[in-house]
């Protein structure tokens, strides 16, 4: 793909702190008017993935690209990309014009002071708090603080607009009506998104390209429902969603049409990830919306218990007690979970698709590690 | 260059640890005051690890443990106090000051904790007047011996027929000056105050006190030195303004000026000038030939002290010729006393710094007790150090 | 007892020593002192009963030790602030963490000892016998230091260093870092940044470390007649030589009040700028 229609690239980003490894070497392409997001656990090095692409690290081997340009000597305050930082980092001295103007102010040639009341006027309206420029920072909610954070990183017309945790801090309710926010001014923008979160929730409602990332390396890079079906390795599977794993060995390695022995000396077809020669121990996992739960038949297939109920109100989660194979959570729908039929004790059976088991091999980390954690450029 | 490494230290290692003792042997908050600044009170116990060996004259405990006395810097062998302690058990403090004000300003705020001080002569008939100090009683000062003290010095120990004070020595208020920096020869106020706004300017020193600075600007028009005239003291006003300047420093702890080089030229004490020239014989001490200052001090003993019994026997042993002897030695300060005099080596009694040439003598003046209250000459004093 | 009472006490017997001290050894000496100020000078010196404004009304005869106490403490105070901040910013921001409590350390380490003696160190260092000496060794004409304003000043700013550097250097340290990047994300330089940010944000220290100073300074005697050679004559000076030479009472008293006056209302000023400036939600100042 050609380099200018892309807006970030890492070609062997890597990032070391002493001897620890931040970040191994990766490359990393993000194509223009993406909404992208980079999804880990702590320390899997996304946050500072973020900070060089805005200039506040330098990569210890590698090149950073932005639209085409390599930024090895560029200081921050001359990359054309814009930053939402975690917990805001809004000046507390200033009001909230004065926050949103910063960046204007800092443009050279100088704008006209009419130019910058303006355009601060339409960031803070874009972001519905036209009225609110005289407030001090800290009068301010958490979410009103967000979107002042939003206005000043806009308002320079950034050509990427980088987000640091940006929701973090924020209740559910709000989180929520930001996630949709965020996906529409996004749109409306058409300017390239990178979003960094731990949630993955976030994560997949928000953006069209999630980046799993895990001990410094890209582990997945795909859309969001390619990550949840689909997930590249046991991590990814653990971390995106919730799912049961159980413990089974390779019967007959079909790729697609594996055949794995379970704990309780069931044998089921999963869809193997990794590969696997007959004999190898896997992980297979089951993502609680698959299971579907009946009366008890008395036939040979799985079943078990009840043990107990968490009601969501749109569903119901169950924890059902397997005999050899331990405790699998089950999401039931809101008829189901209405009805009288699952009850704390009762005696359920198991089914699933065929399709949705997915086996991953359990010695993982060994099979996947590579210098170079390579993935396609998306298009 | 004949100058050795050791010429261009700042001070020797012995001169650091004075210093340094100078300080530690007093209060925290009173040494802020003291001795360097000529403001205040260094203050030092002495002896107080001597440990008690009353002699049998005095019955233990029948003088205390301690006592406090209030005097002048530089002015006491310090083994007198030592001696003393030895003999009867009482540990001493030793305050010192910078002049006559700020003796009677803590005496006048009460609680100075003095049981002895040692005021000047024009300011006795004051604090007696103030009732801040008692009539002596001779019977407990069998050393003390009138008829050998020479009258000139000792008259104003005597406040109305009372006897409120007895003499510690006397001296003489003239100036010291470098001659290897100043050679051209000096022997009058108004070559002092001429040299300092000319060859002397930027190193020349006049008191922080404004009986003498004031005082010696008035000789210089030959107007009397204790003179409250608003005109003359007008004319000396314009002088000190005018030398202002010039000056090094307005202080009254000119000795390590003096001695360091960075002052050539200073109003100065007998005893002061005497030990100055005995270190660095081109110190020269000279008295001004249109007169000046001459006193006497005295030892008094405050109405409130704290231990007038200890006071007693640290003035009897004080008024001791064997003691005071040694006193003059150490602060080169001639003495009033017959005995004393008799008892001193023959250098010292022909030291003309000590015992200056009698047409010398003649013109000057012993300070008038007015002047230690009069506001318009502290006032001046003031208008001159802010200027 | 009700529960408000009981509340009541607890909060009275929890603030009582902290008011009885204030009241015994704040608010007494200063009633003292006012009254004095009312009244005249006795005779032989000291305090005679009296009332009357005429002590206010002669303050313009020390007018010269004030006009040099509000130029010459200012003035000290500013000095110190602009050697301090870069000392206080190097350690706040440049210092790797585990070598800046030696540092820090560095600094406080001379307040163990008295101000008076450092001072008195000066003396010599300054004298003829110290640098002069070794210049004079190096073929350099005689020069003197010692007793001259750039001594005074040199000794302030030694004496008052760490007071300035300890505010600024805490107020620069829980400076948050992330207001930096976003200044520097937002196109401004590091120069610019450091204009509209880090200064403004660390104003609240400085105006501390800076009253701190000026408090001191203001009431400075030590200094000037050490240094001086009592020829810079500060307000501290006069009090000391109306109450300790002259012993005028009633005129200390006056021009004590006028100096506490003097120091409130700069201290207020400073207050409100400060709040102004820095946009901050309070303002400690010591």
């Amino acid at each position: 793909m050609a380099s200018e229609t892309l807006d970030i690239e890492f070609r062997g980003v890597s990032k070391r702190y002493g001897d620890v490894t931040a970040v191994h070497p990766t490359d990393f392409a993000v194509p223009k008017g993406a909404f992208i997001a980079l999804l880990g656990p702590s320390g899997c090095g996304k946050t500072t993935c973020l900070r060089m692409i805005g200039g506040f690290e330098q990569p210890t081997t590698g090149q950073v690209l932005i639209g085409g340009a390599d930024m090895a000597e560029v200081p921050p305050y001359r990359r054309p990309v814009n930053m939402v930082f975690q917990h805001y980092a809004l000046f507390p001295h200033f009001d909230v014009s004065a926050n949103v103007a910063y960046g204007l102010r800092q443009v050279r040639p100088r704008l006209t002071s009419s130019e910058i009341a303006r355009r601060t006027a339409d960031a803070l309206a874009m972001v519905q708090l036209a009225g609110f420029g005289k407030r001090k920072v800290h009068e301010l909610s958490g979410g009103q603080q967000q979107r002042v954070a939003l206005a000043r990183a806009l308002v320079n017309r950034p050509s990427v607009l980088l987000l640091d945790e940006p929701l973090a801090a924020l209740d559910k309710k709000l989180r929520t009506d930001m996630q949709i926010e965020l996906q529409n001014l996004q749109r409306e923008l058409g300017i390239t998104f990178v979003l960094v979160t731990h949630d993955q929730e976030e994560a997949l409602s928000m953006s069209d390209v999630v980046c799993v990332m895990n001990g410094g390396r890209i582990v997945q890079l795909g859309a969001p429902d390619e990550i949840y079906d689909r997930p590249a390795d046991r991590f990814v599977a653990a971390f995106v969603g919730k799912t049961n794993f159980l413990d089974g060995t390779v019967v007959e390695n079909g790729g697609n049409a594996a055949r794995i022995r379970l704990a309780n000396g069931m044998e089921i077809g999963a869809r193997l990830t990794g590969g696997g020669a007959p004999g190898a121990a896997v992980s297979v996992s089951l993502r609680p919306e698959a299971l579907r739960l009946g009366a008890a038949t008395g036939e040979t297939g799985l079943g078990g218990i009840i043990r107990n109920r968490i009601f969501l109100g749109s569903t119901a989660e169950y924890a059902i007690e397997v005999p050899g194979l331990g405790t699998l959570l089950a999401t039931a729908d809101h008829d189901a979970a209405r009805s009288d039929l699952l009850r704390p004790g009762d005696e359920v059976a198991i089914s699933f698709n065929p399709g949705a088991p997915l086996a991953f091999p359990v010695a993982d980390n060994k099979t996947t590690q590579r210098e170079t954690s390579h993935v396609e450029v998306l298009s | 260059m004949s100058k050795s490494y050791r010429d261009g230290l700042p001070l020797s290692a012995r001169e650091f640890i004075d210093q340094l003792l100078r300080f530690r042997r007093g209060s925290i908050s009173r040494r802020h005051f003291l001795g360097v600044t000529g403001l205040g009170a260094a203050t030092a116990v002495l002896a107080g690890e001597f440990g008690l060996k009353p002699m049998p004259a005095f019955a233990a405990g029948e003088l205390g443990d301690r006592m406090s006395i209030a005097t002048w810097p530089n002015y006491h062998d310090p083994q007198t106090f030592v001696d003393f302690t030895t003999k009867t058990g009482v540990a001493i403090e030793v305050n010192v000051f910078g002049s006559n004000e700020e003796m009677l300003a803590k005496l006048q705020a009460g609680g100075s904790g003095w049981s002895l001080f040692v005021p000047t002569n024009y300011t006795i008939s004051t604090y007696r007047q103030l009732d801040l100090i008692d009539p002596l009683d001779l019977a407990k000062l069998p050393n003390y011996d009138a008829a050998a003290q020479n009258k000139r010095f000792t008259a104003e120990g005597e406040v109305a027929g009372v006897l409120c004070a007895v003499p510690k020595n006397w001296g003489t208020t003239g100036f010291a000056v470098n001659t290897k920096k100043l050679t051209a020869p000096m022997d009058s106020w108004k070559s002092f105050f001429d040299v300092a706004m000319t060859t002397g300017s930027g190193r020349s020193m006049v008191h922080d006190y404004q009986l003498t600075t004031i005082g010696n600007a008035l000789k210089y028009y030959g107007y009397s030195f204790n003179s409250l005239k608003p005109d003359e003291l007008a004319k000396a006003e314009e002088l000190l303004l005018k030398v202002k300047p010039h000056l090094f420093a307005i202080s009254s702890d000119y000795q390590p000026a003096m001695r360091s080089g960075d002052a050539w030229l200073t109003m100065c004490w007998t005893n002061d000038g005497a030990q100055l020239h005995r270190d660095i014989p081109e110190i020269n001490y000279v008295l001004g030939k249109e007169g000046g200052e001459i006193w006497t001090d005295f030892y008094a003993i405050p109405k409130d002290a704290p231990n007038k019994p200890a006071a007693y026997a640290l003035l009897n042993h004080l008024m001791d010729p064997k003691v005071a002897v040694k006193e003059h030695i150490a602060n080169g300060a001639p003495s009033t006393d017959a005995r004393v005099n008799a008892l001193l080596p023959k250098d010292l009694l022909d030291n003309p710094i000590l015992y200056p040439a009698a047409d010398l003598l003649a013109p000057l003046e012993f300070g008038a007790a007015a002047t230690l209250t009069d506001p318009n000459r502290a006032e001046l004093m003031a208008r001159f150090k802010s200027a | 007892m009700s529960s408000a009472a009981r509340k009541r006490l607890v909060t009275a017997l929890l603030l009582a020593p902290a008011a009885v001290w204030l009241f015994l050894f704040l608010v007494l000496p200063f009633a003292a002192i006012v009254v004095f100020s009312l009244g005249e000078r006795a005779p032989a010196g000291g305090y005679a009963p009296a009332l009357t404004l005429a002590q206010y009304a002669n303050l313009p005869a020390r007018a010269t030790a004030f006009w040099n106490t509000l130029v010459l403490a200012p003035a000290g105070a500013l000095a110190c602030l602009l050697i301090a901040y870069p000392v206080a910013y190097y350690l706040a921001l440049k210092v790797l963490p585990q070598r800046r409590l030696l540092l820090v350390a560095l600094i406080v380490i001379p307040f163990w000892t008295s101000l008076l003696i450092r001072t008195y160190a000066w003396m010599y260092i300054l004298g003829a016998r110290g640098i002069p000496a070794f210049l004079e060794l190096v073929g350099l004409p005689e020069m003197r230091f010692i007793n001259t304003p750039g001594a005074v000043l040199l000794g302030i700013v030694y004496g008052y260093l760490p007071l300035m550097i300890l505010p600024i250097y805490i107020s620069l340290e829980r400076l948050d870092r992330r207001l930096l990047e976003a200044s520097a994300d937002l196109g401004a330089t590091p120069f610019s940044t450091f204009f509209s940010v880090t200064l403004r944000l660390s104003l609240p220290g400085m105006m501390t470390g800076f009253s701190l100073v000026l408090i001191l300074l203001l009431g400075e005697y030590l200094i000037p007649t050490l240094l001086g050679g009592g020829k810079v004559f500060f307000i501290g000076n006069a009090l000391v030589d109306l109450f300790l030479q002259s012993r005028n009472w009633p005129f200390g008293s006056a021009i004590a009040v006028a100096l506490v006056a003097i120091t409130v209302v700069l201290l207020l000023a400073a207050n409100r700028l400060t709040a102004r400036l820095s946009g901050a939600r309070q303002v400690d100042l010591l």
